[in-house]
């Protein structure tokens, strides 16, 4: 990688199919050793802005650099400089795991020695050493998508690209590649760019998360950060012993209060900024007023909450893509 | 409906072929198109066979003789005629594969006739095409009786050096041996689909491909790859075919290490030009079942009139044409001529000059059609 360049930036980044925009001039930096993680709803553009990022498809617009390198003018020596885990399952059925990997380091130079050495303790950290030998289409999703991890690891790359890397996967298996990220987080100085819908992984992996929708990066920020740009981010679950109308009246104008609603029965929903600041002055509140707290709990805000306020409830239909009027539906991973 | 379901299966399965016309349309046009292929591929009168005569007598019989064979050139065109007058650099061009018989009428030919003896005249063919040798025995049978004489083919064993059968210039082949070049061509075409362009679209389909894209892999590392990795299996397989045939068959290859060592350059040759053909042609395609119907489609009509199973001269000229552009009759033709005939480089450089720059042409083509990208 270029000695203080990001691992990854780009700039007004375009990409248009036809009269479809699919990505929007959009413009972000990725810190070396940074987890970045793209979040966005399916067909929101993330995969193309990983593809543009990895050479796969030119911008029609814009700059993009990946390890100091512009994507369309040194295309080779990004290539040279990343690992990619595509979001389909791209190991090669026909060779054992050992093959796969092995393979791919020669396409990126490295001696027998260097292979062997690496793929061997690679395959070790994927917990696949024992399978090394046996065909791919012997293995289940969730093996085939830590022999990529593995794969993409080989040349020891400076930046990783995971696109949706637990798609399809159980829980075990999505477990497992987590962990073998945090280990490599926290053993490496490698840099990884996640794209993925799932907030849970988001959260628990990336450093930073941009939410993509519609083409364009909506929000960009740490996890803590994404949250607090929602106002009334802590919802306080309040129940009283009696007049809760009165109660939720009196609460209302309260200035560390978002939000007051009944919320059947003697039960109250309060939103704040700050829950955990709130709850005494909640309780001082009631006490002062006459009335008497049966029970009060404070929830954080979930990413998921956040990525529902950033992208909102409706459901995203992708753009009708080319169908060949030959052969019909054609290569399914380009659909 | 109980027992009915099935039904569903069947709708299912009529909607997706409907939605695939070129699977749909090859059920209907492909058959029409291997009928005319096929048709006109077997079983047709021979025309232009080219033949050579040596006239050494000019008396009565022997010009009557030569009219009638004039006639049948004219006529139904069963023969081209070139005259000569050494036998044995005529006997030496039907060796090359320039022509298909030689016809001999000594010079006291008409002498016999008119004496009342037997007079011979020489009939010397290109035996490993039976059928082309079939047929010119018959055009001289026509030829002779028309002037009432009785014919007898030569028996001399040898003739201005070369030591020959009776009547045939070259060892016997049966038809199961002729059909070995054939069977090699097929081996070729068929190896140049599954391991090229088949392997490259099914990767594609699979998936696989996006993986070695984002490598520093190059163009020409990915389509030289696939290329090699196709020129190796398919040149093997033909190899392999052409000793099974004649370990089956019983035969051998005349002309020993050098014959040997032309003929598995013209497999490789024409695998490399087959395995660029179908990657210009399907390197592009979007799905692994338009290769499978294509694969059907192209290996009709290349092997069919190749004359691998039926002269090119018993096909129309429409065909003729086709033939004569054809690799796979090139490659029949040579390596026929190495095999059954013990043929030297200079006799099949023409078709090797061919399939080279068949070749070429073909990886030029493939070259342009192979895309780095999804």
């Amino acid at each position: 990688m270029e000695p203080e360049s990001p691992a990854i930036q780009t700039k007004e980044l375009t990409k248009r199919f036809g009269t479809f925009t699919a990505v929007d001039k959009v413009s972000f930096e990725v810190r070396r050793g940074e987890v970045f993680g793209l979040l966005g709803p399916n067909g929101a553009g993330k995969t193309t802005v990983v593809r543009m990022l990895t050479t796969l498809l030119a911008p029609s617009e814009g700059h993009a650099t990946v390890a100091g390198f512009d994507v369309v003018r040194y295309p080779r020596q990004v290539r040279k400089n990343i690992g990619v885990i595509p979001q389909a399952l791209t190991s090669d059925l026909d060779l054992t795991g050992w093959e796969n990997v092995d393979i791919y380091g020669e396409f990126f130079g490295l001696s027998r020695r260097q292979r062997r050495e690496r793929g061997h303790r690679l395959l070790q950290m994927v917990g696949l050493s024992e399978r090394a030998n046996d065909l791919v289409a012997t293995y289940s999703g969730g093996m085939r998508r830590r022999l990529e991890i593995a794969r993409g690891l080989i040349h020891s790359p400076d930046v990783l690209f995971l696109d949706e890397p637990t798609i399809g996967l159980d829980p075990q298996s999505r477990r497992a590649v987590w962990d073998l990220l945090e280990t490599l987080r926290k053993e490496s100085e490698i840099t990884i760019s996640l794209t993925t819908h799932y907030m849970d992984e988001a959260e628990s992996l990336c450093d930073r998360i941009a939410i993509v929708d519609a083409g364009k990066i909506i929000a960009l920020d740490t996890p803590t950060g994404l949250k607090s740009m929602v106002p009334g981010a802590d919802r306080i679950d309040l129940v009283v012993e009696k007049n809760p109308d009165a109660i939720a009246d009196m609460l209302r104008p309260m200035p560390y209060l978002r939000a007051v609603n009944r919320d059947g029965g003697n039960r109250l929903q309060l939103s704040a900024n700050d829950g955990a600041h709130a709850i005494p002055k909640v309780l001082e509140a009631v006490d002062g007023a006459g009335g008497r707290v049966t029970s009060i709990t404070v929830q954080k805000l979930s990413l998921e909450d956040v990525f529902i306020h950033f992208t909102g409830r409706t459901l995203r239909d992708e753009p009708a893509k080319k169908v060949s009027m030959l052969v019909g539906a054609g290569m399914p991973q380009h659909r | 409906m109980l027992g009915l379901k099935f039904l569903a299966i069947m709708r299912r399965d009529l909607k997706k072929l409907m939605r695939n016309p070129v699977t749909l349309l090859s059920v209907i046009l492909m058959p029409i198109v291997y009928l005319v292929i096929m048709g006109n591929s077997f079983q047709g009168q021979l025309k232009h066979l080219p033949i050579v005569v040596v006239q050494q007598d000019d008396g009565l019989y022997a010009r009557r003789i030569v009219e009638q064979l004039l006639a049948l050139q004219s006529g139904p065109k069963t023969v081209d005629i070139t005259f000569e007058n050494d036998p044995g650099a005529a006997m030496n061009e039907v060796r090359d594969g320039r022509f298909k018989g030689v016809v001999v009428i000594p010079p006291d030919f008409s002498h016999a006739v008119a004496e009342g003896r037997i007079a011979q005249i020489g009939l010397f063919t290109d035996n490993v095409d039976e059928i082309s040798s079939e047929t010119i025995e018959s055009a001289l049978d026509q030829a002779t009786a028309t002037v009432k004489i009785a014919f007898v083919t030569a028996r001399e064993p040898k003739l201005n050096d070369i030591s020959l059968r009776p009547n045939w210039l070259f060892p016997y082949v049966d038809y199961d041996r002729s059909l070995i070049p054939g069977v090699i061509v097929m081996a070729i075409f068929m190896g140049s689909l599954m391991s090229g362009v088949f392997n490259w679209v099914m990767d594609q389909f699979m998936g696989v491909t996006e993986g070695y894209l984002v490598t520093p892999l190059s163009r020409w590392d990915i389509a030289g790859g696939i290329l090699a990795s196709g020129v190796v299996v398919t040149s093997t397989a033909g190899v392999l075919v052409l000793f099974l045939g004649l370990l089956i068959t019983g035969g051998r290859i005349l002309g020993g290490p050098t014959a040997l060592a032309m003929l598995i350059g013209i497999i490789v040759i024409t695998a490399t030009g087959l395995l660029a053909m179908t990657f210009a042609l399907l390197g592009r395609a979007g799905h692994p079942r338009l290769v499978g119907t294509f694969a059907g489609f192209l290996n009709v009509i290349l092997f069919f009139p190749s004359g691998a199973i039926y002269p090119v001269e018993s096909f129309p000229p429409w065909l003729r044409a086709f033939a004569h552009f054809n690799p796979e009759t090139h490659s029949v033709s040579a390596i026929k001529q190495i095999l059954f005939k013990g043929a030297d480089f200079t006799a099949v450089s023409g078709d090797i000059a061919f399939l080279l720059v068949f070749m070429a042409l073909m990886l030029v083509l493939a070259s342009m059609s192979f895309k780095r990208t999804l």
